[in-house]
């Protein structure tokens, strides 16, 4: 066994891939470096055709880097290929594998099989976990019939069959509507409360879906990392100064008496706001920190004004995507589910 | 205890360390498991109670009243009628294995199956063992009612033999299907058209009708390469044996032997190729491309 | 495009489309689908192997009888050797125009799950999954014809071209094909409602048939109720009337001593009127039952909801 211990559970160095391709080849990954401690949820974020697939599928063993290595608890994908499959499982969003004549009972515990389970054991799994991912309605309807929604769920249920200890999440929310996306994502979390020395290696697009779930987050475009780290300290690469709105029911000597006092960077009315309408003024107010705003709120009251609403402005990690890359996330066109045969 | 633990593991080391035991019984689960789909596919769409065993029974009695028409001795409809019933194994070779790696593939479960831990062999000796429920069942209706309705009469002096070159020749037949799994999924498409050459040209070699003695040089290779063309060869001359039957094959012991020589050589070579085709789809990234 | 663009291209609804084009859209439907077919069928290797397997297959047929006949020897096998040989070749016609029809749903539903698509499109879907059998009724035509010619220059069948009678030839070839066709769209629908393993239906069916139609034996020397099943059999009177096409007075499948043909209608054999008469009547019946057993199946599939599932197993 090539483990050492406290392993990482991902351990990548310089992976590149390159996909065979007319009439140019095409490279998926371009030295990709990445390190996820077990228990972590980690999270890929890119926009379609970053690499993210890509790096997944090599994780899992299914694909092999074209140069660099990777590790997954330690063993090498290269060639400790089975005992990796033994302790990881993936869950792929728009995924339709499966035997439509199957119901969703019966497909579960053929996987439960290919994962050594006993045959009762096999079947008191899946009932246990078709109750817990809520489809013990549909249990007994075939996978074919099965709404894109509750086929997830099932999905979600396969990938747990093995109680891996760490599980590849391929864009799980992919094509679902509000309501079965959330209720994927309070499954996950519930999945990682219970096993949180477990790891969970999340590919997304969604910012939102990213912000919730990972403790930590690389973002990736055009198959490199950009930039790693927490939700909070990305957006704090965008936002060195706190920013703050604030509506006030007056202020005497306007923006300009804000701006002077100590610890404001500057101060201004805010644009397209109803200020004028309510007879309140809203004003966009750059601190120095957080802990300027107690002296700015003492020194309002001062001037006789009334604080009417504070709200705090949070950069999104769309805001650091656009840092990072200089576009937004819908600006690239290219599907790494079409154009790369990954 | 949550629902979401199942076996503690102390580490993902210990977890991934697995016990040849726990790895042999792994792989014989992942047998019955992709047999199940089968099993259960049988039971729930049971159309092919009319396609796969009374339609085939109708195809066999065709060339029976050929030879009806003829006039032959009898002892021939038998050889029809043992051939009729071999079919059914063959079709499901071609059918639901050869071609199946590939529909695996275009429905996205290869990946699911490489990524589980059990040895891949183990799902194609699960279709196999799927498949032979019902060509099993096939067989045995073809040959009964075939049997009953056209009087045929058999004359078997070593059972034994019998039985052995029949499990020795369904070995061979499902170790090749394995082979032409591989092979499917490696060509695609072309393979795909392969179908058209594994049936009525690997009848007539085979002397799916006939014996295949009377196929002079032709016969003689196909009983050294064709699984259904050594085993029903056999197989005919252990069930009639009082029927005067053309010689110039070689004795059942014999074929015997090759059934055994093509099954080892069928397993490693499907073992081999299972081997190449997954490493050639991870350089290549083409576990999941869909259309071809 | 912004709804402005839209209008400014003058893109806006136009009730007049919906009425369609008639024939027009008909044939359209029709080329492409046959374009498609073909495509399908003959773009995945070069043409020498792609001739290679389609003939492979009709000739090992035609091969396999000659020598069922060989083996049991005397002037029966030889006499019956034109017999099989026309039949089988014909057979593979029969195979291929089954197929060809029957494999488009399961292709289109399992494999390249377009069957949802081509069904909710305006074109006729009778039409569309004709023009993609028509590739195969190629193939199986080629493949028909190749296996003749094998006959004639390998396996001394005597076909002489002065001989023939063209008209009846071109009569039941043209009539036969539609009653083929028939029998593809009954088996497209069937394969509507059954799984994906339904693959090998096609050759069971033509399998089956090959006992009722007289392809390779005289219908006589079945039990009479199967004879009559034969005789309600377009198919049967198919192959008989391009028997008597191709060798005029020679042995006929539907009739000659002892066969209920004989007992029904007091005579050894039907003459050529006759075949294509019972060719046609018993052609427009099945014709007409295809109609019936395909639009019942498209009805029973939307009402269950079978147009787009896979079933794999």
């Amino acid at each position: 066994m090539s483990s050492a211990p406290a392993q990482l559970a991902i351990e990548a160095h310089s992976v590149r891939r390159v996909y065979r391709a007319k009439p140019a080849d095409v490279v998926a990954l371009d030295g990709v470096d990445l390190d996820v401690a077990p228990g972590e949820f980690f999270g890929l974020l890119g926009p379609n055709g970053a690499g993210k697939t890509t790096l997944i599928k090599i994780l899992t063993t299914l694909l092999l880097p074209s140069s660099g290595s990777a590790r997954v608890f330690g063993f090498d994908v290269e060639r400790d290929v089975t005992r990796i499959r033994r302790i990881m499982n993936m869950v792929a969003g728009g995924e339709q594998s499966g035997y439509g004549i199957l119901t969703a009972r019966e497909q579960l515990w053929m996987f439960s099989q290919f994962y050594g389970l006993g045959t009762r054991e096999g079947w008191t799994r899946v009932d246990e976990l078709i109750e817990a991912v809520g489809l013990a309605e549909q249990r007994l309807q075939r996978v074919s019939t099965l709404s894109t929604g509750q086929r997830q769920k099932m999905n979600m249920a396969r990938g747990l069959l093995n109680d891996p200890w760490i599980l590849f999440l391929d864009e799980p929310t992919l094509g679902l509507d509000v309501g079965a996306a959330r209720a994927i994502r309070a499954l996950i979390l519930e999945w990682k409360a219970a096993v949180p020395d477990r790891t969970v290696l999340l590919t997304t697009h969604y910012m939102a879906e990213a912000d919730e779930l990972c403790d930590r987050i690389a973002i990736v475009d055009r198959g490199r990392v950009l930039a790693i780290g927490s939700p909070a300290e990305l957006k704090r690469r965008v936002q060195r100064e706190s920013i703050f709105r604030i509506e006030l029911d007056r202020l005497d000597g306007g923006s300009a008496a804000l701006a002077r006092l100590p610890g404001v960077v500057s101060a201004a009315a805010a644009s397209g706001e109803g200020g004028e309408e309510r007879q309140t003024m809203v004003m966009n107010l750059v601190l120095e920190e957080d802990a300027a705003l107690g002296g700015v709120v003492g020194a309002l009251g001062a001037m006789g004004s009334t604080i009417l609403a504070l709200r705090k402005s949070e950069p999104t990690l769309e805001d650091v995507f656009v840092e990072l890359v200089g576009r937004g996330f819908e600006e690239r066109e290219q599907d790494d589910r079409t154009a790369v045969p990954a | 205890m949550s629902v979401f633990v199942h076996h503690r593991t102390e580490s993902p080391q210990a977890a991934a360390d697995w016990s040849a035991r726990q790895a042999l019984m792994t792989n014989l689960r992942a047998v019955i498991g992709r047999a199940y789909p089968r099993v259960r596919g049988m039971v729930r769409e049971p159309s092919w109670v009319f396609f796969e065993m009374l339609l085939p029974f109708l195809a066999t009695s065709g060339f029976v009243f050929v030879y009806r028409a003829l006039d032959a001795p009898q002892e021939y409809v038998g050889f029809v009628v043992l051939g009729g019933a071999m079919t059914a194994f063959w079709l499901n070779v071609v059918w639901m294995m050869a071609s199946q790696l590939w529909w695996e593939k275009s429905q996205g479960n290869l990946e699911l199956y490489f990524a589980a831990p059990m040895h891949f062999m183990a799902v194609l000796f699960g279709m196999a063992v799927g498949g032979l429920f019902m060509s099993s069942t096939r067989a045995i209706v073809v040959l009964a009612v075939s049997t009953t309705l056209y009087g045929v009469t058999f004359a078997v002096d070593q059972w034994l033999l019998l039985l052995a070159v029949f499990v020795l020749t369904l070995a061979a037949l499902y170790g090749l299907g394995m082979v032409l799994a591989s092979l499917f999924l490696l060509w695609g498409r072309e393979a795909w058209h392969l179908t058209q050459l594994l049936q009525e040209p690997v009848y007539f070699v085979s002397g799916l009708n006939f014996p295949v003695g009377r196929l002079g040089f032709i016969g003689a290779l196909a009983i050294a390469f064709i699984p259904l063309a050594v085993g029903l060869d056999a197989m005919r001359q252990l069930a009639f044996a009082d029927a005067a039957y053309p010689v110039g094959t070689p004795a059942p012991e014999v074929e015997i032997v090759i059934l055994v020589a093509m099954t080892g050589v069928f397993l490693a070579l499907a073992r081999w190729a299972l081997a190449v085709i997954e490493r050639r789809a991870r350089v290549a990234g083409s576990l999941s491309i869909r259309w071809q | 495009m912004t709804s402005e663009a839209f209008r400014a291209r003058g893109d806006t609804f136009d009730a007049t489309r919906t009425r369609g084009n008639g024939p027009a859209d008909l044939g359209r439907s029709f080329r492409t689908a046959t374009r498609l077919g073909w495509q399908m069928e003959a773009n995945w290797t070069d043409p020498a192997l792609f001739f290679i397997y389609s003939v492979a297959k009709p000739v090992s047929s035609a091969l396999i009888l000659v020598v069922m006949l060989e083996v049991i020897g005397g002037a029966a096998g030889r006499e019956f050797r034109g017999f099989v040989v026309v039949g089988s070749a014909l057979w593979s016609f029969v195979t291929s125009g089954i197929a060809g029809l029957a494999w488009s749903i399961l292709d289109d539903r399992e494999r390249y799950r377009m069957l949802k698509y081509v069904y909710v499109s305006p074109s006729d879907f009778v039409v569309v999954l004709l023009g993609r059998g028509v590739a195969r009724v190629a193939v199986g035509a080629m493949g028909a014809l190749i296996t003749l010619g094998v006959g004639v220059t390998v396996l001394g069948v005597p076909v002489d071209p002065a001989g023939v009678d063209w008209i009846l030839l071109a009569a039941v070839m043209a009539l036969g094909l539609v009653a083929i066709v028939a029998i593809g769209v009954v088996l497209a629908g069937i394969c509507i409602q059954t799984r994906q393993e339904s693959w090998s239906y096609p050759e069971a069916v033509a399998g089956a048939m090959f006992l009722v139609t007289g392809a390779v034996f005289p219908l006589a020397v079945l039990p009479a109720p199967v004879q009559a099943i034969g005789l309600l059999t377009p198919l049967s009177w198919w192959i008989a009337g391009v028997r008597e096409a191709l060798f005029p007075g020679g042995v006929s499948s539907v009739g000659g001593d002892g066969s209920l043909f004989a007992d029904l209608f007091g005579r050894a054999v039907p003459d050529p009127l006759e075949i294509v008469l019972a060719l046609l009547v018993t052609g427009a019946l099945v014709t007409l039952a295809a109609a019936g057993v395909f639009r019942w199946s498209e009805r029973r599939a939307r009402d269950r909801g079978l147009l787009d599932r896979t079933t794999g197993s």
